[in-house]
């Protein structure tokens, strides 16, 4: 009952294209071509204004950049933390109360962040906590475990008790099967869990903006002037450099990851 | 200790990473912000009554405004995204694999940040945008100021354009996600039975979506409805955004105005645990009356 015509799929593809790949094609366009204006189609002129602003700022632009980084992978890292072992209890115990609970641990994804963002920011200032990198990584943290919650769980789920009960009648302690055999198998829903966090934190604005107060650099405080600005052709450039970056974490996670397995034996 | 009661407390310690932040700063968070509002803790001490905030907004039509002007941009986005991202993961589910992998490529605006994201809308729907030169070589318009000004339209069409980008293949995401694990047999046996495409697709595909179009939709609707990065970006003067409302009091009018900020967010918070309850309240009312296969 499939669509058997091989047009109709390609004729799809090409919808799918220009609805979700246009985008980043017109904004290299738009990047490497500073002066295109209505009504061109396309560009009349290539300049490299928008690259050398890269290398003018380059300084500027690396520590922002890594500022981001290094608070998005901290909050990965956070979150992880909060979430392994409660989501070890939410997928094989039960206790009463287990789905209201559940329900209420993942609001946090759901109502406005500023909602309670804007009622902790006191605290923070008192417990001076603002304006730093870990009152930062706490507020995204607080707004995207929910995620890693899920995911966690999820993965409890699938991999079930059977390696848990084979490694206990091999004589293995607690301790020892979960550094050995759950935290292994575990890893894929890690990296799913802890991608949408990477993402959900690499790309707020203004959690880190609220938190942050101007003193923690992110890439995203760099790019929101420049956006609102006339010059379309930089923030392009940086628009770009936006989505170069988790893709290319991504693919080397993936690599990585296939690697590990593969000299383990487990694929 | 009897035996019940550690295992109690063990669970307790193992739900406590998760369960203590989320008491502590996200119930807190809350419950400072509704504080707030009420004029305690306040960083000026505040001399009024304890709804004196409330009182102001409730009586400003501008508020209602904006409240109903969120709640639609909220409901067209998610109800666009959700809609949306149906008809193209299931057109995507049914590609042949050599083609599947480049259907990978909807996953582009979920890497984008939302304010690139409203920039995206910004360089294609603006009246000097990529749309408008198109729209003029085709001869369609002969000057920018004919083409429609759809990100100035007063209707929030360009927030609306930069959700439904960003949110579609986010309910994408989950809606293939439960695909995968669809049996092709139940499609073909309804084929063979005479059924025809869009009966297939409404009576078998759809009701095995439902728990993904109901989670994507929720978050998609209340993400909109109170986040602040796409309207900084691609707000129009007036209605605004509650968010922009919220930031306006908070960061640029004077101390004595933080407790409307403050009750603004209050009524937000509870308008989005209503809905929450509600929705789901409702989706179990209807699931309850529909056969399961």
């Amino acid at each position: 009952m499939k669509p058997s015509h091989p047009a109709a799929h390609i004729l799809f593809l090409v919808l799918l294209f220009s609805l979700f790949a246009l985008p980043a094609g017109i904004l290299v366009l738009v990047g490497l071509a500073p002066g295109w204006r209505f009504p061109d189609l396309w560009p009349e002129q290539f300049s490299f204004a928008g690259i050398e602003f890269l290398i003018t700022h380059r300084e500027q632009i690396v520590s922002s950049l890594v500022s981001s980084f290094l608070y998005s992978l901290a909050t990965v890292f956070v979150t992880l933390c909060m979430c392994l072992t409660p989501a070890a209890a939410f997928a094989r115990q039960r206790f009463p109360g287990k789905r209201l609970l559940e329900a209420l641990v993942l609001t946090p994804a759901l109502v406005p962040p500023m909602t309670f963002a804007m009622g902790l920011h006191m605290v923070f200032i008192k417990l001076s906590l603002a304006d730093t990198a870990a009152g930062v990584v706490l507020i995204l943290a607080l707004f995207s475990y929910p995620y890693m919650f899920r995911a966690l769980v999820a993965g409890f789920q699938t991999m079930g008790e059977g390696y848990r009960v084979c490694a206990r009648n091999l004589g293995a302690g607690n301790i020892a099967i979960f550094r050995q055999v759950e935290l292994p198998l575990l890893v894929p829903a890690m990296i799913a869990g802890g991608s949408v966090v990477f993402l959900v934190a690499f790309s707020e604005y203004f959690l880190v903006f609220l938190m942050g107060g101007g003193n923690v650099p992110s890439f995203t405080g760099f790019l929101m002037p420049l956006l609102a600005s006339s010059n379309r052709s930089l923030a392009a450039v940086l628009t770009l450099i936006f989505l170069l970056l988790p893709i290319l974490l991504f693919f080397m996670l993936d690599w990585g990851l296939m690697r590990s397995y593969r000299k383990k034996g487990m694929i | 200790m009897s035996w019940t009661s550690n295992r109690t407390a063990i669970l307790i310690l193992k739900l406590s990473p998760l369960m203590l932040p989320f008491v502590v700063l996200f119930c807190g968070g809350v419950f400072l912000t509704v504080c707030q509002s009420l004029g305690l803790f306040t960083p000026l001490p505040h001399t009024g009554g304890l709804v004196d905030a409330y009182t102001v907004i409730l009586s400003d039509p501008s508020f209602f405004a904006s409240a109903g002007f969120s709640f639609g941009v909220a409901l067209a986005s998610a109800a666009g995204s959700v809609t949306a991202a149906t008809f193209l993961a299931y057109r995507v589910w049914q590609l042949p694999k050599m083609m599947a992998g480049a259907a990978l490529v909807y996953k582009i605006p979920l890497i984008l940040p939302h304010i690139a994201v409203a920039f995206v809308v910004l360089v294609f729907w603006s009246q000097s945008g990529i749309l408008a030169s198109l729209a003029h070589a085709l001869g369609l318009i002969q000057s920018m100021q004919e083409f429609p000004n759809v990100l100035f339209s007063g209707w929030g069409v360009g927030m609306i354009l930069a959700y439904t980008l960003k949110g579609t293949p986010f309910a994408m995401l989950l809606i293939l996600a439960l695909l995968v694990r669809f049996d092709v047999r139940q499609i073909q046996t309804a084929a063979m039975l005479g059924a025809s495409r869009s009966r297939i697709f409404f009576s078998i595909v759809m009701p095995r979506l439902a728990p993904a179009l109901h989670t994507s939709f929720i978050i998609l609707f209340l993400y909109s409805f109170g986040a602040f990065d796409i309207p900084y970006i691609l707000s129009e003067s007036r209605p605004g955004m509650l968010s922009l409302h919220v930031f306006d009091l908070y960061f640029k009018h004077d101390l004595a105005r933080r407790p409307e900020a403050m009750a603004i967010l209050t009524l937000m918070f509870g308008f989005a645990v209503l809905f929450i309850i509600a929705y789901s309240k409702t989706v179990t009312r209807l699931e309850n009356g529909v056969r399961k296969l």
